[in-house]
């Protein structure tokens, strides 16, 4: 019984801890941004942004961010060039997302150039994560 | 005259020549591809150990199989060859003096191929009892001269089996079937041989079981889970290495290109095949430092080794697929193959190579989807 208890506890914790980590990284990334000068953050803005095609003048191709993530967020995405698989986005499946402040930032930069050609704002980045954070 | 029927060939001989001849063919007809090493393999060791039986049995066996009954000199071949001219051929029971110094040099050019087999095995494969002790680079002499000598036996086959067709139609006796059936139809006196079935039994056994255990492998292989032989020593690993490069593409080895090539590569970083990698700078130093650690020049592995060597000194080749030994090796891969669903790039190694992860490329470890 004593056992019992002290498993549920354990499991408990562990998801109140997960979810936090989770949490706090998009919460510490949203202040920054909005210590940067960005506003209130939009899920629908960030969907918005998040499904538009953009022009890519190279490769004469339009690139959105489902080109490589798919559509469902909960599924697997395929890297665009090489066929990589990508795993899901979703932090509702995939608990890892959402977790590293730093692979968030790298992400941000690598990502939001290779699909609009240029970095992301403060603003866009924070709708972005919320946008994600709910998915 | 009377014929009388005898036994001349003993079980163990018959045995040891035609298990001679399978695997010799069975080593032929697997020596290129490298999928199929294991069987190269086992097919050379049991020739090694019917060889060394042969030796055995050429002093402690029955009468027409021991050296000494059949030991001619060079002029009893020559006045022999002379005589198939004529008509007086002089009939032998057990081997003539042609057919003897062929088997004798048969005998010996077979050890040579034995030895200089597990010599490769060793330097090239770094598998087997010579592994620790040959180097890549001192594999090649070993290689050569194991295919020389593979073609050299080739020849005196040939030459043994025409003379074997000569001889049965010159005596009218069928030479093929004596030695499937062991006996001869033999005017006047003769040594009659025991078959010697303890002796037989004591050889094939330990075939038929070392083979059953070796093939049987194949049997209980799946899709999943493959049968790999050849499991050699593991590569070093590094966690920012797979992190970085195995986000977008499979985490290609350092040992797959020369450490000039690598530095080439960070060098460039902000156009990586057209992609900004964006790596700071404590990342790319790691990066670049596991990858001097561990690149072609290095030789952990056989690809590593034929890479390196295989790349110029003036080249710095940024992708693995440029280099001459990995163009050479996938010659026959035809484009309807690459263009499959499964396979797609030929930047993607793991689609055939079950060990692309791990850098390593043992040649059996490979399957070309279907």
């Amino acid at each position: 019984m004593k056992n019992r208890v002290l498993m549920i506890a354990t499991v408990v914790m562990g998801l109140t801890v997960g979810v936090q980590v989770h949490a706090d990284s998009v919460a510490t990334l949203q202040s920054a941004y909005q210590a940067q000068g960005a506003g209130e953050f939009s899920a629908g803005a960030g969907e918005k942004m998040w499904q538009q095609p953009y022009l890519n003048k190279k490769s004469g191709k339009q690139r959105s961010c489902q080109t490589c993530h798919g559509k469902d967020l909960s599924k697997i995405g395929k890297h665009a060039r090489t066929g990589k698989v990508i795993d899901p986005l979703a932090p509702s499946v995939n608990g890892e997302r959402l977790t590293k402040v730093k692979f968030i930032k790298k992400w941000f930069k690598r990502n939001c150039k290779w699909t609009i050609g240029r970095e992301c704002s403060a603003q866009e980045k924070g709708d972005f994560l919320e946008y994600l954070k709910g998915q | 005259m009377q014929l009388k029927k005898v036994m001349v060939w003993d079980l163990p001989t018959r045995l040891f020549h035609w298990l001679m001849v399978l695997a010799f063919a069975l080593a032929w007809a697997t020596h290129d591809a490298s999928r199929h090493l294991d069987i190269h393999t086992i097919a050379g060791y049991t020739f090694f150990g019917l060889l060394l039986f042969r030796l055995i049995w050429g002093v402690v066996g029955s009468h027409y199989a021991r050296f000494s009954e059949f030991s001619y000199t060079p002029r009893e071949v020559l006045s022999y060859l002379r005589s198939l001219m004529g008509s007086g051929v002089k009939h032998y029971i057990g081997h003539n003096p042609a057919g003897a110094w062929a088997i004798f040099i048969l005998i010996t050019l077979g050890l040579l191929l034995a030895i200089t087999g597990v010599a490769v095995l060793g330097g090239e494969e770094q598998q087997g009892p010579l592994a620790s002790y040959i180097s890549f680079d001192q594999s090649v002499p070993f290689s050569m001269l194991h295919e020389a000598i593979a073609w050299l036996m080739i020849a005196l086959v040939a030459v043994h089996v025409s003379g074997v067709i000569i001889e049965s139609m010159l005596h009218r006796e069928n030479l093929v079937g004596a030695m499937f059936r062991g006996t001869k139809w033999v005017a006047g006196e003769s040594a009659q041989v025991s078959p010697h079935r303890l002796v037989a039994t004591v050889i094939l056994v330990p075939i038929i079981i070392w083979s059953g255990l070796s093939f049987n492998t194949y049997l209980i292989a799946t899709d999943d889970q493959p049968y790999l032989p050849f499991k050699g020593p593991s590569l070093a690993m590094n966690e920012l290495w797979n992190e970085e490069c195995g986000a977008c593409h499979l985490a290609f080895h350092p040992s797959l290109l020369p450490a000039r090539s690598w530095q080439h590569l960070f060098e460039q970083q902000q156009d990586h095949f057209q992609e900004d990698l964006m790596l700071d700078e404590e990342t790319l130093n790691e990066l670049l430092q596991y990858a001097q650690e561990n690149s072609a020049e290095q030789k952990k592995t056989e690809a590593a080794w034929k890479i390196n060597r295989s790349v110029t000194d003036d080249a710095r080749p940024l992708q693995i697929t440029a280099t001459a030994y990995w163009k050479d090796k996938h010659s026959d891969v035809s484009d309807a193959t690459w263009k499959r669903e499964e396979i797609q790039s030929k930047a993607n190694c793991g689609a055939c190579h079950y060990d692309a992860e791990q850098g390593t490329f043992q040649d059996a470890a490979m399957k070309i989807p279907k």
